[in-house]
């Protein structure tokens, strides 16, 4: 298959730009700040909380700072899913690296598949290790269990699939800059979608709900970190939040739709099509 | 040398190929045959559709209309793309690989085995006498170098048709000597080479067939030998250069230059030179030199492409 000697070419280069090794050392980084607040956070919450030990204190404290790591993660993977495939295809066009490739026996589909294996495999080794990784620290300082880990990584992976074929769609049709304006506006609108179908939610307001729902058809991350955010959460602090309700705006309370998981796993794929479809008609 | 007797099927040809960019005509109607083994020059001014027709017959660009064929094949079969080298106009490559990380990444995306790999790449980077160099890092490279390496690029999986779209803009005079014998060495060797060049001294150097392209379409094409001798010129040297001279000789031929008391004179053919001795002496004119002369391909060039202005 050409398209793996296009992924091998992608993982090469991303190694050979030190964008690996960046990406490692400052995610190392990440873990150990996390590491550290959460000990500190932690054995002070535990300190004041003294009257009710181990308990709604625990819960809280456990799963504040586990849904704000991930929260981090979920928008520093964000960020690199999209960084890393806004000039995926432009940026090659535009540098007129991609004549000589192009005119070997190798197909455009071929192509734009091969690349966003490449980093497709980048960004799902990172959201695993990181979301794993951070997951792993809550559990080993504080004993935190979340409602399912796996679910939760598993949403993070799909949320930053999106953004990452999104972008890439963008790049066969658009400059790079022009991509990057759009795509980064598209995950701005997405979060603000998220927090006033939120809003429309603690009010009651059906049509702040219903804006919301749509903004997350079109972008899907907003509300998939949403699904991960609520597997993210143990079961007695979910509990403990549903009899309040309301509590951090941006987790949730509730478990994802299955239609919106289903739309969702297909979002990926369409959109990958759809950019190889764009490309085959482009002229280089 | 070139094929006398043209083979059944052609290594490149189109018919009626045209490409249209929005309003802008590319490429208008283009129709030509280049034959198997021929070094074949394609030469036109900036903008007159040399790089979107090489573009075209490498898949890079779809025509609006017409048909482009490889070997018999439309361009469109990928499999064609096997038996085809390409040096791009603006040869870019990725900078961060070495000369060999990128002869091993286009002879992987060639289809060419590990072991073809390792024994051709060597072979290629010697070729192209950039074989100490294989193990630095492109963005080291000096833009000679880089020709050199878009080169050894097109040639590694053993073409038997090399386009190449201005290879030697970036070269000394030496490194286009070296082109130059490079392109002569895969004639020898059978290979089929379309030169995509406005350099009209290298195409006139190494070329067999030429066609002229101005605004899209083939203006003249033909043999080297016959396109220079279809339109020779006469040098004559007089005792004197009058504007009454240069009325009577504007009655037998076009004139080109004028330099003291010699006179260049494009004629239609030879026969003219009889007449126009005859004329002179007539008129009173001491004529001490009449030299029949080849006109050069850029002469041919410039008068084909400025009788064609608008």
């Amino acid at each position: 298959m050409k398209a793996l000697v296009i992924t091998r070419f992608t993982l090469q280069e991303a190694i050979s730009r030190r964008l690996v090794l960046a990406g490692l050392l400052l995610s190392l980084v990440f873990l150990a700040l996390f590491a550290a607040g959460f000990q500190f956070l932690y054995t002070r919450a535990l300190e004041s909380g003294t009257r009710s030990p181990g308990s709604l204190v625990q819960v809280f404290a456990g799963a504040a700072l586990t849904v704000l790591g991930l929260y981090a993660v979920y928008f520093l993977s964000s960020f690199l899913a999209l960084f890393l495939t806004v000039g995926a295809i432009s940026g090659e066009v535009d540098s007129g690296t991609l004549h000589a490739v192009l005119a070997r026996p190798i197909s455009r589909a071929e192509y734009v598949a091969g690349r966003w294996l490449g980093f497709a495999i980048l960004i799902v080794l990172y959201v695993a290790a990181m979301a794993g990784a951070l997951l792993l620290l809550a559990r080993l300082f504080a004993g935190y269990e979340p409602t399912s880990a796996e679910r939760t990584i598993a949403l993070m992976l799909l949320c930053a699939l999106a953004l990452l074929t999104l972008s890439l769609l963008g790049s066969t049709l658009l400059s790079t800059l022009a991509n990057g304006v759009v795509v980064f506006s598209l995950f701005g609108l997405a979060w603000l979608a998220g927090i006033i179908e939120f809003v429309g939610d603690v009010l009651p307001n059906q049509s702040m709900i219903d804006l919301g729902i749509v903004v997350s058809l079109l972008i899907p991350s907003d509300a998939l970190w949403r699904g991960a955010s609520y597997y993210a959460q143990s079961p007695a602090f979910l509990l403990a939040a549903s009899a309040g309700r309301g509590t951090f705006p941006f987790a949730s309370l509730v478990p994802p739709a299955l239609p919106f998981l289903i739309w969702s796993a297909l979002y990926t794929p369409v959109l990958l099509l759809a950019a190889v479809l764009a490309f085959c008609r482009r002229d280089l | 040398m070139a094929a006398e007797a043209p083979a059944a099927t052609p290594a490149v040809e189109t018919i009626g190929l045209r490409k249209e960019y929005g309003r802008r005509v590319a490429v208008q109607s283009l129709s030509l045959t280049v034959w198997p083994g021929e070094v074949f020059g394609f030469l036109g001014p900036n903008g007159a559709g040399k790089s979107t027709t090489v573009k075209i017959l490498v898949g890079l660009v779809q025509p609006t209309a017409g048909q482009a064929r490889i070997f018999g094949q439309p361009v469109s079969d990928l499999r064609v793309r096997q038996r085809v080298g390409y040096l791009p106009e603006h040869f870019r490559f990725h900078d961060w690989l070495t000369g060999v990380g990128l002869l091993d990444f286009h002879g992987r995306l060639a289809g060419l085995s590990a072991a073809e790999r390792r024994r051709r790449i060597p072979e290629v980077l010697r070729r192209v006498g950039l074989a100490e160099w294989g193990q630095d890092r492109l963005r080291g490279y000096s833009k000679g170098m880089m020709q050199r390496i878009g080169l050894a690029q097109a040639l590694l999986p053993h073409p038997d048709l090399v386009l190449l779209d201005e290879p030697t803009s970036a070269l000394d005079p030496i490194g286009r000597r070296e082109v130059r014998d490079l392109i002569r060495s895969l004639r020898a060797d059978g290979v089929t080479v379309f030169l995509n060049s406005h350099l009209l001294s290298e195409i006139e150097l190494v070329c067999d067939r030429v066609a002229i392209v101005d605004r899209g379409q083939v203006v003249r094409s033909g043999r080297l030998a016959d396109l220079m001798a279809a339109a020779p010129e006469l040098r004559l040297t007089l005792d004197r250069v009058d504007s009454e001279l240069l009325a009577l000789l504007g009655r037998h031929g076009e004139v080109l230059a004028v330099e003291a008391t010699t006179v260049t004179l494009g004629v239609s053919d030879l026969e003219a030179a009889p007449r126009v001795a005859a004329a002179l002496v007539r008129g009173g004119y001491r004529l001490y030199g009449l030299v029949p002369a080849q006109r050069s391909l850029e002469d041919v060039f410039v008068s084909l492409v400025e009788s064609r202005e608008p």
